[in-house]
């Protein structure tokens, strides 16, 4: 651990957020590929991935595009203005504020979808 | 090795090579742009649709459009790379070793490609023509 204030947090959520993005693209695309082995294979991929589990999973995984994203946009003020790494501080806890925003309709979508067992067929 | 500057100034002087500033200039260049489309690519799939109800015909209907494609290959692309170079400054911090990291990075690329061209045929083995 560096100092481990907030800009020691953002850098790590920064890089595990990455990592584990990179990790559901390439189960993502295998997903979308099955289609080439016709509709059966990919129905039943794709359900399969409808269980809770996998869709817990996609909750953590939008949460970590969005704090990526939006970061990553903290990131490139810092770069590239006079004042951001100043204010690095306060762009981390608006950054979190932006997080919560966008996070929210796809925790009450998806987080529904999971209490309210619609899952499955 | 990766650019840990936080100032485009600081960082041209920093640079090991023209290649690595390149590097350094695209992850924020493609960072903008893959927000914005994760951004829509998510809320149209996940918030504006119930995701129980996608199956391959939600995904053949969706990619019969050019729009659809051009937009998912350009994340696709855009992210393999991103998520790729990445992956090589973790990989140049983490894995110490260099014949180790070299061929962890051999594996790791291949890996990628190989993605990319995975990803790509399904984009566009869809039909033009499905409704």
């Amino acid at each position: 651990m560096y100092r481990g204030r907030e800009g020691q947090w953002a850098f790590y959520l920064h890089r595990i957020s990455g990592l584990g993005i990179l990790v559901f693209l390439m189960l993502h695309v295998a997903n979308i590929a099955s289609a080439m082995w016709g509709p059966e294979v990919s129905n039943a991929l794709m359900k399969f991935y409808h269980q809770p589990v996998f869709q817990v999973g996609l909750l953590f995984l939008i949460a970590g595009v969005l704090y990526h994203g939006f970061n990553g946009l903290r990131i490139i003020l810092m770069d590239f203005t006079a004042w951001g790494v100043r204010y690095q501080r306060a762009l981390w806890y608006g950054v979190w504020v932006l997080f919560v925003v966008f996070y929210l309709p796809f925790l009450i979508k998806i987080g529904g979808g999971i209490l309210g067992g619609s899952h499955g067929d | 090795m990766a650019i840990r500057s936080k100032r485009y100034a600081e960082a041209r002087l920093e640079a090991s090579s023209n290649l690595e500033l390149y590097w350094w200039v695209f992850m924020r260049i493609s960072g903008v742009v893959l927000v914005f489309l994760l951004i829509g690519h998510m809320w149209m799939n996940a918030v504006l649709t119930d995701l129980n109800s996608i199956n391959y015909d939600y995904v053949a209907k969706r990619l019969s459009q050019t729009t659809w494609k051009v937009y998912d290959w350009l994340i696709l692309a855009l992210a393999l790379l991103h998520g790729g170079n990445g992956l090589r400054y973790v990989l140049d911090d983490w894995v110490r070793n260099p014949a180790r990291r070299f061929w962890t990075k051999v594996v790791v690329y291949s890996l990628l490609a190989f993605l990319f061209f995975l990803g790509s045929l399904s984009l566009f083995n869809h039909d033009f023509g499905v409704n």
